[in-house]
């Protein structure tokens, strides 16, 4: 388990990029750490494993305090943290092959031992035809693959994710997430992502960790972060939901009527929750708005409906949904 | 004339390819400990960096013909004497190691600091920093700083030549500046042009085939 308490970095120009900041990621979790430009992401994963020295705050993996640590000590305990670097730091002098086998070589295996390992991981990341390549003839798929092999082939505790996506298509990005998530489950390796990028959020993270001027805005599960945050995600991350709300409100008070937002998350999204619940109550709803979209593997819908309040079961209509849905929202 | 030029040809091959063996030799290590001593994050490290950067400068500053009067009791002292190819390989020496040391610290700070950050991520050791990533990963610039220093020490070499040390140099003052003797200038520069085109178009080649 990584734990970070009450870290602050302060850069020598007197800028204070980081603040305060407290989080943990589980053993086996893949934490999403997201912000915009500047935020600071770059430097909280460098300081991570301190290639860069936090001002103040505690690093703690698995309850060892890295920086507490003697040069020797912390030199050997930065083989637990991987990290795959946002422009892959490959070594333009040796293949495919020799970059994965480096940290092995570090570790002083038998050529023998390394060999077969490093084929092994190869063969895992579909690797192989390209063995004997340099960085220089490779495609931007190949060499985040060979970044990630050289992360996973000393076996870490955990792996810290630099943008991993930012300069890949949309079609490879997709093969990298799912290559990421699939180490993920295999290994139960616990992974921490820094990214700009919303999908890498709701496609593979457990919990996400949002980062606004050096803060921890806002830390917890997926779900939560997309229901409470959602305004100011649409406005920063151009999240849409595309409603002309003037003519909405228009509308809503012409005909008295109620507006409820309705937020679905897990195996009830795919139930007909509010179809049954209406027709029990014999409420009318009028679907304005709806989507939904997948935050891992579970689904996660948002719908804004306007109901007819003159109907005496209104608030018994309402009691009952709240109970079979994530959130209802009344919004009038 | 002919096998004047000959040997004087030998004599300058002689000079550049000894001292340039001790830049090698000397000069890159003196590089690798500049750039670490600036990575490090020790107090110590960055007063020991200064200093030696400092002594670097100092001989860089020296113009070669003062430098050869200037190490006079050196070059006595290690070759017994301060005439001839042998005694002039000493301040060829003294002048291309900081060279050549300057040469390596700016193609390592070439490298960049993502590969830095990957090497103390994988916890490596200096040592292993060195011989795995800093070493190969500048070997196409270090053969083109080495081309370099080769071409300048032929320069030096015929500087050296004014006070005695024979070779090329040695010789076109000989023959073209006391005797007049145009045609043996001529030739003289003619094999001067000629090795060092030959030594660029080498150097260049291999540093190429190294570029992967
Ligand atoms: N070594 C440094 N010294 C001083 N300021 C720095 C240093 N490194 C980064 N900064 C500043 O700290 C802030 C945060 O930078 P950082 O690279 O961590 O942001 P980021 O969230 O990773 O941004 P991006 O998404 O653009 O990569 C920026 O304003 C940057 O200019
Ligand atoms: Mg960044």
């Amino acid at each position: 388990m990584l734990e970070i308490k009450d870290l602050n970095l302060i850069y020598e120009d007197n800028y204070h990029v980081l603040k305060d900041i407290n989080f943990k990621v589980e053993d086996g979790e893949i934490v999403g750490i997201i912000g915009l430009s500047g935020a600071g992401k770059t430097s909280l994963l460098r300081t991570l494993n301190l290639l860069q020295v936090p001002t103040s705050g505690k690093i703690l993996l698995d309850g060892v305090d890295l920086t507490s640590l003697e040069k020797e000590e912390l030199r050997k305990i930065r083989k637990k943290i991987s990290i795959v670097f946002q422009h892959f730091n490959l070594l333009s002098s040796r293949t495919v092959f020799q970059n994965v086998a480096l940290p092995l070589e570090i570790e002083g295996l038998l050529k023998k031992e390394i060999e077969d390992k490093v084929n092994k991981m190869l063969e895992s990341m579909n690797l192989i035809p390209r063995k004997d390549a340099y960085p220089s003839q490779l495609s931007g798929g190949e060499k985040q693959r060979t970044a990630i092999a050289r992360a996973l082939i000393s076996n870490p505790d955990i792996i810290l994710f630099d943008e991993p996506t930012s300069s890949l298509d949309p079609k490879t990005t997709q093969k990298i997430l799912d290559l990421i998530l699939e180490i993920n489950q295999s290994t139960k390796k616990s992974i921490l992502i820094v990214t700009h990028e919303m999908d890498v959020i709701k496609k593979i993270c457990d919990k996400v960790v949002y980062l606004k001027n050096g803060y921890v805005d806002f830390m917890g599960p997926v779900h939560e972060f997309f229901i409470e945050k959602e305004t100011e995600l649409n406005d920063e991350f151009y999240q849409e939901i595309n409603i002309d709300w003037n003519s909405i409100w228009q509308m809503v008070k012409d005909k008295n009527q109620k507006l409820l937002k309705i937020v679905f998350w897990g195996s009830k999204t795919h139930e007909p929750v509010l179809y049954d619940v209406a027709k029990k109550y014999d409420v009318s709803v009028n679907i304005l708005y709806g989507k939904i979209e997948h935050l891992k593997e579970n689904p996660y819908g948002t719908m804004i409906v306007a109901i007819r309040s003159e109907n005496s079961h209104v608030e018994k209509f309402l009691q009952e949904l709240s109970k079979n849905v994530y959130k209802v929202e009344v919004l009038n | 004339m002919v096998q004047d030029l000959i040997f004087a040809t030998l004599e300058t091959l002689y000079m550049t390819l000894v001292s340039a063996l001790f830049a090698i030799l000397l000069g890159i290590p003196l590089g690798i400990a500049l750039y670490m001593l600036s990575k490090s994050e020790k107090k110590s490290s960055k007063t020991l960096y200064s200093v030696l950067d400092w002594v670097v400068n100092i001989f860089r500053s020296i113009p070669f013909i003062i430098l050869i009067i200037l190490i006079i009791p050196l070059t006595r002292l290690l070759t017994g004497t301060i005439i001839g190819s042998t005694a002039a390989i000493v301040p060829l020496s003294i002048a291309a190691i900081p060279f050549m040391a300057r040469l390596a610290e700016n193609s390592f700070n070439n490298l960049s600091q993502g590969l830095w950050d990957t090497a103390v991520s994988m916890g490596m050791t200096n040592w292993q920093f060195i011989s795995k990533v800093l070493l190969p990963e500048t070997a196409p610039e270090m053969v083109a700083n080495i081309t370099l220093l080769i071409i300048n020490l032929i320069t030096y070499t015929a500087i050296a030549g004014a006070v005695g040390a024979g070779g090329l140099g040695a010789m076109a003052i000989n023959y073209g500046y006391q005797r007049f003797r145009m045609d043996v200038l001529i030739y003289d520069v003619i094999i001067l042009v000629l090795l060092t085109q030959v030594i660029q178009f080498a150097g260049t080649k291999i540093s190429n085939s190294l570029r992967k």
